[in-house]
């Protein structure tokens, strides 16, 4: 960021491309699938327009997600002020079951291990964030978080192991 | 438009940009905060007995309060306008701040108040002068701090305008606290709470709309 902030587009085109995927991974949370693209390109253009008022002596995560969590309550907004639109028979949707049986699994896997080890996992492996901003956010070390996604994938295999109806 | 175009976009001609420095908006604030004192006082409004009233604690508790109260909302308006930041806090410390100078305003010693009955000390048609004078001196605070603010990236933009508007009330205020005549501590609270609020609440109306994060 702080080479972007220099005009150095290389090193932008890189950082945009990065918080396009946390962007999308945060929204795919939080919104209707058709409502994700907008809110990830309305989040890109407010980091570009707003790229000056970013601190390098803070972490670039915190500041990026206010923004999208600012443009997230933004989205929500429109969408209730959007009129309905009727469903109708030929109205087809992709089936969710996959997605929804796998974040159940993994929430019941998570809930197995020790409080820092799940947290640490959800963070870097699940939500994207770096091991240096997972540190800062759960408040240990590094090599301490790197410890506990370390010990915690260890266990998971372990459970997974042991239970043969678990695909 | 896929996120990719728009990413080759945005990265293209990318141009470098000034950081965004508190520091430099605070000297600002205060910068423009010290011009309009002066030009208010070289158009010759100061009052006449200031020289007299220089060391006096009813002068001393007016422009002291209005003084840190100033200082102290425009830190945190201008801290606001971070993406990051959380101003609800930071508010109530501004308010407590005012509500402890109203409480300090009841220990101070009124002048010339003699057996005056509470309408006569509270005055309202110079009241409302007072406080209309004090939401006038305030305008060029609450441009600058909103003009700050557009440029920004608040995420509570409502709480930030709030913040702004207090601390251009307060600024204000003080400008105005070295030609107003009254010397009455309850006139004070009443007429430069009446100015601060309405500057506040103007400015958590408006600044707001013209926002756009």
């Amino acid at each position: 960021m702080v080479a972007a902030q220099d005009g150095h587009g290389g090193a932008y085109h890189r950082l945009l491309g990065e918080m396009s995927e946390w962007l999308t991974r945060y929204f795919q949370r939080r919104l209707p699938p058709g409502e994700v693209d907008d809110a990830v390109q309305e989040t890109l253009l407010a980091v570009h327009r707003r790229r000056h008022t970013y601190d390098p002596q803070y972490p670039l995560a915190p500041w990026l997600a206010a923004i999208a969590k600012n443009k997230w309550v933004d989205q929500l907004r429109s969408l209730g002020r959007r009129p309905l639109g009727e469903l109708t028979d030929e109205m087809a949707v992709g089936d969710h079951e996959a997605s929804v049986v796998s974040s159940s699994v993994l929430a019941t896997l998570l809930d197995q291990l020790r409080p820092a080890q799940a947290q640490a996992i959800l963070l870097v492996k699940v939500q994207g964030y770096s091991v240096e901003d997972a540190s800062a956010q759960i408040g240990l070390s590094p090599s301490a978080v790197k410890m506990n996604i370390h010990r915690g994938l260890q266990r998971l295999t372990a459970i997974i192991e042991k239970a043969p109806d678990v695909e | 438009m896929s996120n990719e175009s728009l990413i080759i976009d945005l990265s293209s001609d990318l141009a470098p940009v000034q950081r965004r420095s508190m520091l430099r908006e605070g000297a600002l604030v205060l910068a423009l905060g010290a011009v309009e004192l002066a030009l208010f006082l070289t158009m010759g409004v100061m009052r006449p007995d200031m020289h007299h009233m220089a060391g006096s604690p009813f002068l001393m508790w007016r422009v002291g309060s209005l003084g840190l109260l100033a200082v102290v909302a425009s830190a945190l308006a201008i801290r606001s306008f971070q993406p990051t930041a959380r101003p609800r806090r930071g508010l109530m410390l501004a308010c407590s701040l005012a509500v402890v100078a109203i409480v300090c305003g009841a220990f101070v010693t009124p002048e010339d108040v003699g057996e005056r009955v509470l309408l006569d000390r509270i005055d309202p048609a110079s009241g409302v002068l007072c406080a209309a004078s004090i939401f006038v001196l305030s305008l060029p605070i609450v441009a600058l701090l909103g003009a700050l603010m557009r440029r920004a990236a608040p995420t509570q933009p409502r709480l930030s305008a709030l913040a702004s508007g207090i601390a251009a009330g307060a600024c204000g205020a003080f400008v105005f606290a070295f030609c107003c005549p009254f010397n009455d501590p309850l006139y004070v609270v009443v007429w430069y709470s009446v100015g601060c609020t309405a500057v506040a609440g103007a400015a958590r109306w408006r600044l707001p709309r013209r926002f756009r994060l």
